[in-house]
């Protein structure tokens, strides 16, 4: 397995194991408290992540641009996605049409970055989305016995 | 009448919807220009810097409005502790994502691939919260597996 590879399976391990704990979260709490704390977490995050990181002079504006528009991008997104249930979207339908996001991406890169996809990998990147909405799509609820 | 002739409004919550699709599918393309220049620990620094604002306006809103209906002591603490946990393996996970584009993973490949956490969402569901699963999830699951092999093809 290349490294970028087991790097990527890492984060989506991880971000799954979030969609259960945001689950437990906001059954206790509002989406919005529930936000807020995990903001707060990030900056804890950061302050141990603090006495790793190397910063050094001379990194390019555009380089901090994008990572701190990532932060703000991430988080607006996050709270969009709390409108977006809050004004009375099916959270079937609003997740899967959000687990679009990733073709914007694949089109943005192509487009900006001039990145060029394999047949296979293509092939890969439209099933991941598609393999995204289905697992979005709530299951019918159990009939009674 | 009038109104009727000029239209229906796009409801709210699909407005929503596709801004949030704009912020987070430029998200990935911010994230490789960024790969370029900073290592992971940096940018986990520098992203917080990003969501700082909303965390101001966000604690401001909570303040304002107080413990919302049905929440008790009890029931805060517990869920202010799975929202934390859910913070930190979120961000652990953004630097995993980025370290993933600055070892030479590619946006339009990378994003894809980790976009497909809800496998493992429904995954954890199933085993500890007794979810049942549809069968469409369960072809999910299954395309899952099918893009994983042909991105690491």
């Amino acid at each position: 397995m290349v490294v970028w590879l087991g790097y990527a399976v890492l984060a989506l391990v991880l971000w799954g194991i979030t969609g259960v704990t945001q689950k437990l979260s906001t059954n206790r709490i509002s989406s919005e408290r529930s936000f807020l704390w995990f903001c707060w977490a990030m900056v804890a995050l950061s302050a141990v992540v603090a006495g790793l990181a190397r910063p050094h002079w001379g990194l390019a504006p555009l380089v901090v641009v994008c990572s701190v528009a990532g932060g703000a991008l991430n988080g607006l997104g996050a709270w969009t996605s709390f409108r977006a249930l809050e004004s009375g979207g099916k959270a079937s339908i609003v997740i899967s049409l959000i687990s679009l996001f990733p073709l914007l991406t694949v089109v943005l890169a192509i487009v900006f970055l001039h990145e060029r996809l394999t047949w296979m990998q293509g092939a890969g990147a439209v099933a991941a989305i598609g393999a995204a909405i289905l697992l979005s799509l709530e299951a019918p609820p159990k009939a009674e016995a | 009448m009038t109104e009727k002739a000029g239209g229906r409004k796009p409801p709210l919550w699909l407005l929503w919807s596709l801004v949030t699709i704009v912020l987070w599918g430029t998200w990935g393309l911010v994230s490789k220009i960024a790969s370029d220049g900073v290592d992971a620990y940096v940018n986990q620094l520098l992203f917080t810097l990003g969501i700082a604002p909303l965390l101001v306006f966000v604690g401001w809103k909570v303040a304002r409005q107080g413990p919302g209906p049905g929440e008790t002591a009890g029931g805060r603490g517990r869920g202010v502790f799975w929202a934390f946990l859910t913070g930190i393996l979120g961000g652990v996970g953004n630097m995993a994502y980025f370290e993933a584009m600055v070892k030479g993973g590619k946006a339009s490949v990378v994003t894809p691939v980790t976009a497909l956490f809800p496998m493992v969402t429904v995954l954890l569901a199933l085993i500890f919260l007794k979810e049942r699963l549809g069968r469409v999830q369960w072809i999910g699951l299954g395309l899952a597996f099918v893009a994983i092999y042909l991105l690491n093809a």
